[in-house]
């Protein structure tokens, strides 16, 4: 029998799905593959919040990777050398494990230590580097570990990567990254990659430090980052498709809105004059989407309370209830069967005996 | 006629076997909504049979808590709102403290949303 918060769900997730099993398998259902994705699924999510603590054999070996492949972290090392991957450091650095280890039959021939110094080596598309790339970045850091001096100087890990495995964990990809002591050369292998054309890059928003600025009418937020990042991509305003809510009146946007409207022009030159990257659309446009929605002020106290109130962010017990009674301003509870989640820890309790002051 | 009371009571008992859903509230059950979501939304899962595992997931959640778990807690605080409709309670509480047999829990608000536990026996 099951004692812990997380035996308690192993249990429940084994039950559903052997109840529904059932239903997967006939009528036409979509077959035990389904059902075993999505239980894939549902313990991974429960580990990534925490509440699923220790490896579970099966799910351990289903369980799917973010990055949809080996590749967890590129650091955008271009060139190929995984033969002699036998350097004790690389191993200490990057403890090898299933999603990450390469296998030596991957690599292409040249060898750690071969770092190449022609430019062909660069101008490779990332094609070559599919599964290579995390063992020629592990490498590459314990190659940094030496000595920087060995290093092509022409080995700029500034510049972007292609992700070929669809979304590459950023944030993994930002754990890992060890920029290198100077910044040498940039100009001289960017060119190199510009000739190709530009590469896509698709970052996380830890990749790049939103700094926002008032330029008279315009109000501009760049992202400064160490990747180096063509400069039509932070500063093109025009290359960006955004689509925005409503027109604000601009009576309306200086009354309700927050110092962050400070200037005094239309509307429009605001929409204009933002730029953030796509996905940093959320952190740095809030005010503006929500300001139509958002239109009383001033709200209850009890309001804010339950507007501030998300789900998952906020302590909540559920639970069944026996009785409640209450004698003047006392409050008593009797519950039963419930979860609490409470300072982002998840308790059970099968009773629960409540005394509150009103 | 003893046939079709019996075949009434039946009829009457299956619309009222209900389960509660307020357990897919939980991380738990938000885990599995958010799979089963996905899983609607890429086609792989068709709506009804991700009802249909969401309501297994209420029965089982249920049940689980009910056999597997032993614990007893204790909680005190200052009720600062209560709302009783549709039979369930809500309360919202400030400065309370959960205190169960090994460990003791503070915060500075807690909601607490329980449903009738005399609903689902019949």
């Amino acid at each position: 029998m099951a004692t812990t918060t997380s035996g308690v769900y192993i249990h429940v997730i084994e039950d559903v799905v052997s109840k529904v099993r059932e239903e997967f398998i006939n009528n036409g259902g979509p077959g035990e593959s389904v059902l075993s994705e999505l239980q894939g699924i549902w313990e991974t999510k429960m580990m990534q919040a925490g509440v699923l603590s220790g490896p579970i054999d099966r799910s351990l070996v289903q369980r799917p990777t973010p990055g949809g492949g080996p590749l967890t972290h590129d650091l955008n090392v271009p060139y190929e050398g995984t033969e002699e991957y036998e350097t004790p450091t690389a191993e200490m650095l990057f403890p090898p494990t299933p999603l990450q280890t390469p296998l030596p039959g991957t690599a292409d021939n040249s060898s750690l230590y071969n770092i190449p110094t022609g430019s062909s080596d660069y101008n490779t598309p990332g094609t070559e580097n599919g599964s290579n790339a995390d063992t020629e970045s592990m490498l590459f850091i314990a190659a940094t570990a030496f000595s920087m001096d060995k290093l092509n100087p022409r080995l700029d890990v500034n510049v972007a990567y292609e992700p070929e495995r669809g979304n590459s964990n950023p944030q993994f990809t930002q754990d890992l990254f060890v920029p290198p002591s100077g910044k040498r050369k940039r100009d001289d292998s960017s060119a190199q990659y510009q000739n190709g054309g530009y590469i896509p890059q698709q970052d996380g928003a830890r990749d790049a430090m939103p700094k926002a600025n008032l330029d008279g009418n315009a109000f501009c937020i760049t992202f400064v980052s160490d990747r180096k990042v063509p400069r039509d991509f932070t500063c093109s305003s025009s290359n960006i498709p955004q689509v925005d809510g409503p027109m604000p009146d601009a009576y309306d946007e200086m009354l309700s809105t927050p110092n962050i409207y400070s200037y005094q022009g239309p509307a429009e030159d605001f929409n204009d004059a933002r730029t953030p990257a796509p996905n940093e659309i959320q952190t740095s446009t809030p005010v503006a989407v929500q300001n139509d929605i958002i239109e009383d002020d001033d709200d209850d106290e009890l309001d804010d309370l339950e507007s501030g109130e998300d789900m998952n962010t906020q302590h909540l017990v559920l639970a069944q209830f026996d009785k409640v009674t209450r004698t003047k301003s006392r409050w008593k509870c009797n519950l039963k069967n419930g979860i609490m989640h409470i300072n982002d820890k998840d308790i059970l309790f099968n009773k629960a005996l409540g005394e509150f002051d009103f | 006629m003893d046939t079709e009371a019996c075949r009434n009571d039946f009829i009457a008992r299956s619309y009222v076997m209900a389960t509660f859903e307020l357990y897919r509230r939980s991380t738990i059950g938000m885990c599995l909504t958010e799979t089963l979501d996905e899983m609607v939304q890429s086609g792989t899962l068709s709506p009804e049979l991700a009802i249909q595992v969401l309501v297994q997931f209420d029965k089982s959640m249920t049940e689980a808590l009910e056999s597997q778990v032993k614990t007893k807690v204790t909680i005190k605080g200052h009720l600062h709102t209560y709302r009783f409709c549709d039979n369930v309670w809500t309360f919202i509480l400030q400065d309370a403290m959960f205190k169960s047999e090994d460990r003791q829990e503070n915060v500075s608000q807690v909601k607490i949303v329980a449903c009738d536990s005399k609903l689902l026996t019949q």
